[in-house]
C-alpha cells in the first residue's frame, strides 16, 4: 500500500467537492431539455408494430396535411442507410427486413411534439410478418437441440491447457447453470438530443451522451458528412451507465436527418415509456459451469458455456461477450480452462452496454458456482476462495501474469475481518424454523479488468489537450480538452485535481469544460472504467510536458536560464531562490506567443502482449479488485428479503477523490442490489412488460442498506497516477453475495437473478417436497 | 407534454355546484381530485383524454374527518397525507393510517385522496382493505339524493363501481375500532416504499377470554376486488389461538383466495402468502389482544 | 384551447399566468415560467424528479393539473429553495458531502429534504429521513450521500435554533 505517495499530491487523494456541484444544487445545470432550441421542431419515430417481417411499404394517410410536418424515409437518407457501430447490420430506418418490434421505419418532425406524433400516428407499414424468437430461454433451448438454426452474432473461446487433463485430476466435477435477465440503466434523465443544421450544410448536434466521438464519426456514412461538418457537444447529463454510449448515435442520427431535411433544430426527448421500450438493456445470460476440484480444495479445470441474448441487432454484442467470457473464471487459479462463448440474436431490441459490460453476469455465474463448490466440498467459502485468488505470479485463464502487487486477495481479507464474516456465519439459519427472521451472511470476491480490453487502448490512442490560455477572468490558467464526459461519476472534478497537481497551480487555474468535438480531442469513449485511468494519466503527462514547458520558458525569460522549478504556483530560480508567481510567467509567455496548447497520447506498456483471434496474453492493463460481504434477512413468514448491511473493500488504485469514489461504490451497489432483488423484466406482445417507472422497480432509499466502505491502495505501475477504474467493479459482484446470503438464511439456491420471494417459494416447496 | 389541452375544465365552488353539473348530461365530467391515477392514464393514454374534467380538488365539503357517536366520517377528499397524519384515525381505524403511509412517496401521499383511490377501484388500491375490516360505508350523492353503500356493494368489480353516472363520491362512514380491539395492516411489494401492492390486507380483531371474540380480514391484489375472508372469520372466531389453530386457518385462508399472475407476481405466491398473511394477522392478535 | 389564468406566489414572487387549465403544472413551470431547475423524470408520480412545494407540502408537479391550483396558491420550485435559510443549508450540505452526482434527481431530491427539515417536529433519524426521500428515485448516488447531507443540514439547523433562543 501506498499511502505515503499520496500525500505528495496536493488535490488528488483529497476528497473535495465537485465543481458541478453548486449548479446541480441550484438547479442550474442545463440538460438536454433545458437548452434553448429557438424555432425549433420536435421529432417523433414511426416505429414497427412486429418483432419480425418484411416491410412491403409504407401507407401515408391521404386525409392527413402533410405540408405541415417534415418527413424522413429511408430514401431520404443523404448516405448509407447503417448504424456504423462495432456490426454493420443495423439499418437507421428498416427498408427490407424488420428485426424487432418498434424498429424505426419512419421519422417525422413538426413545430410541436403532438403533431409530430399525430402525424408519425398517420404513417401505417405494411409488413408480411415473420416468425420470430423473442426470450433467451427460447435460444438456449434451441441451442440444446441444435444451435445451428440460431443466428449467430459473434463467437470466441478462451483456452487453457487441458480439460481432458483436469477433469481426469478431479475428486469431484460441480455442475451449475445461471441465469440472469435484461436490467434498465433507468438513468433519471430520459434520452435526449437537439440537431440544429449549420450554414456550411453540417450539423450541430447537443444532448445526452457519454461518447462524443462515438456519435460524430459513427454518423459520416449515414449523414454523408466529413467529420468536421458534424460538431456533437455534451450537455448536462443526468445518468448514463453505458445507456447513453452506444444508443446517442441512434438518437442523434433520427435528429439530424430531420434537421438536414427541414432545416430547422430538431429535438427529440424520450418520455420515459419511449425510453425503456425503445433504449438498450443489459444483455440477459445463461452460464453453465463445469468444474473440477481435488480434496485439497484446488481447482483443477473449468469449463464454461455462455450465452447472451444480443437482441436484434450487433450494436456492442461482441465487446459485450468478450469481457464476459473474460471475466466468467477471473480471480482464481486454474490450470485448465475452456470457455465458449456466443451471442444469438433474438428478436428484440438490441442490448448494449451497461455498466459492467458483461462483467456483472459472467460473476453473478462465476461467484455463485464458487460458492456451490465450496460447499460440495465441505470448505468455508473463505478458505475455498482465500486458498484459490490469484495472487503475484499466478497466470489468468489468458496466461496474463499477475505481474504487480494487486488488492487480491487483500480485499477478500479485509472485507473479512470488518464485517467479521467468520463469526457471523454461525448465526446463519438455513431455513431453521426455530428462527423468527433467517439471518444469512454471504461474501463474494471478484476483479474487474480495467480499460479496453486486450490492446484496445492502443489501438485508439487517446489524446489530451491542455490549454494554457487567459480565463473568463483576465486571468492566465489552464482548459483541459478531453472527450471524456461528465454524467455524474465527477470527470470535471478529478481531471483539475490531476491536472493542478500534474502542473503543481492552484486548483483555481484549471478549468474542464463540457467536451464538444469543436475544441476537444479524441479522448476515447466515457466508458470501461478508462477515463480516471487512462484519461486522467494522460492530463496528468500533459500537465507534466506543459510544466517543463513553462519552467524552460521561465528559465530563459526571467531567470538567466538557471534551472527553475514551478512547485504550487510559483516558479523558482534553484540559484538564487528567486520567486514569480504563475500568474505573471504565464502571462507574458501568452502574450508573447499567444495561448500553448499541449498534447498527450496514452502509450499502453510495449510488455502488453495481447492476441485478438486466440484470446491469449495481457487480456486488460490492470485490474481492480473487490470483495463484498452481504448480510441479508429473510422473513420465514412471507420470504420477503432485506439486505441488512454490505461491507466491502475496493482495489482501485490510487484513489483519486475519496468522496466521489465512494459515491461510484455506493451507487454501483444499490444499481447491483436492484439487479440482485427486484429488476425484472419480462417479454410481453414482443416488448419490454416492465414498461414505466412504476413496474420497472428500483431501490428507493428505503431499501438500501448500511454499505461500509474500504479502499486498499494497490496503483497501476505504468502510469504516475496509478489510479484504475472504479465505475463498474461496484456493480459486478453483489448479485451473487446475496444469492449466497440468500442461501444461508434460507437453506436453498436460486441460480436466476432477480432473486423474489417467489422463486424462493417455488425452491422452497420444490425441496421440500423432493424431501418426502 | 400533455394530450388533455382541449379537455374542458370545471371548477365548481360547491358541492352542490358539483353535483348539477353531473346532473346535466351536457355538463357531466370526469371527477378529479388527487390525480394521482388519472392523469398517469391519461398522460400513458391508457384511457382517451376527457371531454371534461371536474375539479374537486380543495372542496370543502369533501374534507371532512370527524367522529359521529361511534363512526368515524372522512371525506373523500381527505388526502393519504392527512389520514396518516390523524390523530382520529390512528385512534379509530389505524390500519387505515398504516395503509395511507404506504401510498406512494411523500408526494404522492400528499395528493392522493381517499375517495381518488376506492373511485379508481382497482384490486390494488391499498386504502380498501382496512375500510373493509371497519365495515365502511360509502356515501354517494347527486343530485337526486344520497345513499350509503357497503363497501362490498359499492366497489362491485374490477374497476367497477355501484355509481350512477351522475353521483360523485362524497365521504366514508367506518365503524370505529371498539373497545380492547386491535387492528393490524401488512402490504407485501417489490421494493420497501413506493410499491404497487403484490398483496395487501388489514384485519380488526379483539381476543376474549384467550378465544378470538371477533375477527375481520380483508385482503388486496387476490381477487378483482379486495376481499373479506368471511370463511376464515367464521371458522376462527371463538377459537383458542394455538399452533394447530394457526396451521389450519393459514391453509384455509389461502385456500379462500383465488389470485391471478401478473407483472408484480405469481399466482402461487400471492395464494401462499395470503394465508401467511391471515396467520400474522392471528399471531399480532394473540399477542396484542 | 380556452385557457384560464391563475396568480400564484412562486418562489416568494406574485406571477399571473394564463394557460389551458389541464396542462400539467410541470409544464406550466418549465415552459409557460421558464423555470428549468424542475425536471421530468418519468411523468407519472415515480422518480420524484419533478417535486415542487404546493403550500409547502411536496408535490409531483407531472400529476396536477395546473388549474387545480387556485389563485393565491405558493408554490416553492429549487430556485425558490435558496432564499431560504434552510434551502441555502441544504445545498451547502448537499455540495460538502457529495450527495449529487449527476444531478438530475436532486432538485426534487432537495425539494423532499426541504419540506422534511420545515416540516413539524421533523424526526431526523435515519428511517426517517429514507422514508421522507423515498418518493425522489436516485440512479447514481445510492441515497447514502444524500441522506449523510440532509442529517448534517438538520443538525446544523436545530443548533441555530437553538443559538437563536438563547
Amino acid at each position: 500500500m501506498s499511502a505515503s505517495v499520496s500525500s505528495t499530491y496536493r488535490n488528488v487523494g483529497k476528497g473535495l467537492p465537485r465543481r458541478d456541484g453548486e449548479e446541480k444544487v441550484r438547479g442550474l445545470a442545463a440538460y438536454a431539455d433545458d437548452i434553448p432550441v429557438p424555432d425549433g421542431w420536435y421529432g417523433a419515430i414511426v416505429r414497427s408494430p412486429v418483432s419480425r417481417g418484411r416491410l412491403k411499404k409504407l401507407h401515408f394517410d391521404p386525409a392527413f396535411d402533410w405540408n405541415r410536418v417534415c418527413v424522413v424515409t429511408p430514401e431520404d437518407i443523404p448516405g448509407e442507410n447503417v448504424v456504423d457501430m462495432v456490426g454493420r447490420d443495423m439499418p437507421f430506418l428498416a427498408y427490407d427486413w424488420i428485426q424487432f418490434k418498434g424498429e424505426p421505419l419512419a421519422l417525422v418532425a413538426a413545430p410541436t411534439r403532438a403533431l409530430a406524433r399525430e402525424a408519425a400516428a398517420h404513417i401505417k407499414p405494411e409488413i408480411e410478418e415473420a416468425p420470430s424468437i423473442l426470450t433467451l430461454r427460447e435460444v438456449v433451448d434451441q441451442f440444446h437441440r441444435d444451435p445451428k438454426e440460431l443466428h449467430q452474432m459473434v463467437a470466441q473461446t478462451i483456452s487453457k491447457g487441458s480439460l481432458e487433463q483436469g477433469f481426469a485430476e478431479a475428486d469431484i466435477v460441480v455442475e451449475g447453470e445461471y441465469w440472469s435477465g435484461h436490467q434498465e440503466q433507468l438513468y433519471i434523465e430520459p434520452q435526449g438530443m437537439v440537431a440544429f443544421p449549420e450554414a456550411d450544410g453540417g450539423v450541430f448536434i447537443q444532448g445526452s451522451l457519454q461518447c462524443p466521438y462515438y456519435v460524430a464519426p459513427e454518423l459520416i456514412v449515414t449523414l454523408n458528412l466529413p467529420l468536421e461538418k458534424i460538431r456533437v457537444k455534451q450537455t448536462a447529463v443526468g445518468g448514463g451507465f453505458g445507456g447513453k454510449e452506444d444508443f446517442p448515435t441512434l438518437i442523434a442520427g433520427y435528429c439530424a436527418l430531420l434537421a438536414m431535411k427541414c432545416q430547422k433544430p430538431v429535438k427529440i426527448i424520450f418520455d420515459r415509456n419511449q425510453d425503456i421500450l425503445y433504449t438498450t438493456k443489459r444483455h440477459p445470460s445463461w452460464i453453465r459451469h463445469r468444474t473440477g476440484l481435488k480434496r485439497d480444495g484446488s481447482i483443477t479445470a473449468m469449463k464454461v458455456d455462455f450465452i447472451l441474448d444480443g437482441g436484434a441487432y450487433t450494436t456492442l454484442s461482441p465487446v459485450v461477450l468478450y469481457r464476459g467470457i473474460l471475466h466468467s473464471t477471473l480471480g482464481y487459479k486454474c490450470p485448465n480452462v475452456f470457455v465458449d462463448g456466443h451471442c444469438y440474436r433474438t428478436n428484440t431490441f438490441p442490448n448494449g452496454a451497461f455498466r459492467g459490460f458483461g462483467a456483472p453476469q459472467a460473476i453473478w455465474a462465476l461467484e455463485s458456482h464458487i460458492e456451490v463448490c465450496a460447499h460440495k466440498l465441505g470448505m468455508a467459502p473463505e478458505e475455498f476462495r482465500l486458498k484459490n485468488a490469484l495472487r503475484l505470479g499466478d497466470s489468468t485463464a489468458t496466461g496474463q501474469i499477475i505481474a504487480e502487487a494487486m488488492g487480491t486477495p487483500a480485499v477478500l481479507e479485509n472485507t473479512l475481518a470488518h464485517s467479521n464474516f467468520v463469526e457471523k456465519q454461525k448465526r446463519n439459519s438455513r431455513g431453521n424454523p426455530a428462527h423468527d427472521v433467517w439471518y444469512g451472511v454471504g461474501v463474494s470476491f471478484f476483479a474487474h479488468g480495467a480499460g479496453f480490453t486486450g490492446d484496445g487502448e492502443s489501438r485508439l490512442k487517446a489524446k489530451a489537450a491542455i490549454d494554457l490560455e487567459l480565463l473568463d477572468d483576465g486571468e492566465p490558467g489552464i482548459n483541459i480538452r478531453i472527450s471524456s464526459t461528465e454524467m455524474g461519476q465527477g470527470t470535471f472534478t478529478i481531471m483539475p485535481q490531476i491536472a493542478a497537481d500534474g502542473l503543481s497551480v492552484a486548483m483555481e487555474r484549471v478549468r474542464c469544460p463540457q467536451p464538444d468535438t469543436k475544441y476537444v480531442p479524441d479522448s476515447g469513449p466515457t466508458v470501461a472504467s478508462r477515463t480516471t485511468m487512462i484519461v486522467g494519466s494522460t492530463v496528468f503527462d500533459a500537465a507534466r510536458k506543459l510544466k517543463a514547458q513553462l519552467e524552460s520558458y521561465a528559465s530563459a525569460t526571467f531567470f538567466g536560464n538557471a534551472p527553475t522549478e514551478l512547485t504550487n504556483g510559483t516558479f523558482k530560480n534553484s540559484y538564487t531562490s528567486d520567486t514569480l508567481p504563475f500568474a505573471r510567467v504565464a502571462k507574458q509567455l501568452i502574450e508573447e506567443k499567444g495561448p500553448q496548447r499541449v498534447y498527450h497520447q496514452f502509450q499502453l506498456p510495449a510488455s502488453l502482449k495481447w492476441d485478438q483471434k486466440t484470446f491469449k496474453g495481457d487480456s486488460y492493463p490492470s485490474y481492480s479488485w473487490g470483495c463484498n460481504v452481504a448480510e441479508v434477512e429473510v422473513n420465514p413468514l412471507t420470504l420477503e428479503i432485506k439486505v441488512t448491511r454490505i461491507t466491502s473493500t475496493w482495489d482501485i488504485g490510487r484513489v483519486i477523490n475519496p468522496v466521489l469514489a465512494k459515491g461510484q461504490i455506493e451507487g454501483g451497489l444499490t444499481q447491483a442490489l436492484g439487479y440482485a432483488v427486484m429488476e425484472k423484466m419480462g417479454i410481453k406482445n414482443g416488448v419490454f412488460d416492465a414498461n414505466r417507472m412504476q413496474t420497472y422497480v428500483v431501490p428507493t432509499a428505503m431499501d438500501v442498506p448500511e454499505m461500509d466502505i474500504h479502499f486498499v491502495e494497490y496503483p497501476y505501475t505504468h502510469t504516475a497516477l496509478g489510479a484504475k477504474g472504479v465505475g463498474e467493479v461496484a456493480m459486478d459482484g453483489l448479485a451473487p453475495c446475496i444469492a449466497n446470503a440468500v442461501e444461508a438464511a434460507t437453506g436453498v439456491r436460486l441460480t436466476e437473478i432477480p432473486i423474489t420471494p417467489e422463486k424462493l417459494l417455488e425452491k422452497l416447496q420444490a425441496t421440500a417436497s423432493s424431501a418426502i | 407534454m400533455s394530450t388533455l389541452e382541449n379537455t374542458e375544465f370545471l371548477e365548481p365552488a360547491t358541492l352542490a355546484e358539483a353535483l348539477r353539473l353531473m346532473a346535466d348530461e351536457s355538463t357531466r365530467a370526469t371527477p378529479l381530485a388527487g390525480g394521482t391515477d388519472l392523469m398517469v392514464q391519461w398522460e400513458a393514454g391508457v384511457r382517451p383524454p376527457p371531454a371534461r374534467v371536474l375539479n374537486l380538488k380543495g372542496l370543502a365539503e369533501l374534507a371532512d374527518l370527524k367522529m359521529d357517536g361511534k363512526t368515524l366520517v372522512i371525506g373523500a377528499g381527505v388526502t393519504h397525507a392527512a389520514l396518516r397524519r390523524s390523530t382520529l384515525v390512528r385512534k379509530h381505524a389505524p390500519a387505515l393510517a398504516d395503509a395511507a403511509a404506504t401510498v406512494g412517496g411523500a408526494q404522492i401521499q400528499a395528493l392522493g385522496t381517499i375517495g381518488g383511490s376506492i373511485g379508481n377501484a382497482s384490486p390494488a388500491g391499498d386504502m380498501a382493505p382496512s375500510l373493509l375490516v371497519a365495515n365502511a360505508q360509502a356515501e354517494v350523492a347527486s343530485v337526486r339524493g344520497a345513499r350509503k353503500i357497503p363497501l362490498p356493494n359499492f366497489i362491485v368489480g374490477y374497476r367497477k363501481l355501484d355509481l350512477a353516472p351522475d353521483e360523485l363520491i362524497v365521504r366514508f362512514h367506518l365503524e370505529a375500532m371498539p373497545d380492547g380491539a386491535c387492528e393490524g395492516w401488512r402490504k407485501l411489494g417489490p421494493r420497501a416504499a413506493q410499491a404497487i401492492s403484490k398483496v395487501m390486507g388489514s384485519y380488526r380483531g379483539k381476543m376474549e377470554n384467550g378465544h378470538v371474540g371477533a375477527f375481520a380480514v380483508a385482503l388486496g391484489s387476490v381477487a378483482p376486488t379486495a376481499i373479506r375472508l368471511h370463511g376464515i372469520e367464521q371458522w376462527i372466531t371463538g377459537k383458542k389461538l394455538d399452533a394447530n389453530t394457526l396451521n389450519e386457518a393459514e391453509k384455509r385462508a389461502a385456500e379462500e383466495v383465488k389470485p391471478i399472475a401478473d407483472i408484480r407476481s405469481t399466482a402461487e405466491y400471492r395464494k401462499w402468502v395470503s394465508g401467511r398473511l391471515v396467520r400474522g394477522f392471528l399471531e399480532h392478535l394473540a399477542s396484542a389482544g | 384551447m380556452k385557457t384560464v389564468i391563475r396568480t400564484w406566489v412562486v418562489n416568494g414572487k406574485k406571477r399571473t399566468l394564463e394557460f389551458p387549465p389541464m396542462r400539467r403544472l410541470l409544464d406550466v413551470i418549465r415552459e409557460t415560467m421558464g423555470l428549468k431547475g424542475t425536471k421530468e423524470g418519468c411523468g407519472e408520480g415515480e422518480c420524484g424528479a419533478c417535486s415542487i412545494l404546493l403550500n409547502r407540502e411536496p408535490v409531483t408537479s407531472c400529476l396536477i393539473a395546473a388549474g387545480q391550483v387556485p389563485d393565491g396558491a405558493e408554490i416553492v420550485t429549487i430556485e425558490g429553495l435558496e432564499l431560504t435559510p434552510e434551502g441555502q443549508e441544504l445545498q451547502r450540505m448537499y455540495v460538502a458531502k457529495g450527495a449529487a452526482q449527476c444531478g438530475f434527481c436532486i432538485p426534487g431530491m432537495l425539494v423532499a429534504s426541504y419540506a422534511h427539515v420545515t416540516g413539524d417536529h421533523p424526526d431526523n433519524s435515519d428511517a426517517a429521513l429514507r422514508e421522507a426521500h423515498a418518493g425522489n428515485i436516485c440512479r447514481c448516488t445510492g441515497y447514502a450521500k444524500i441522506i449523510e447531507a440532509v442529517s448534517a443540514a438538520a443538525d446544523h439547523l436545530s443548533h441555530d435554533d437553538e443559538d437563536d433562543d438563547s
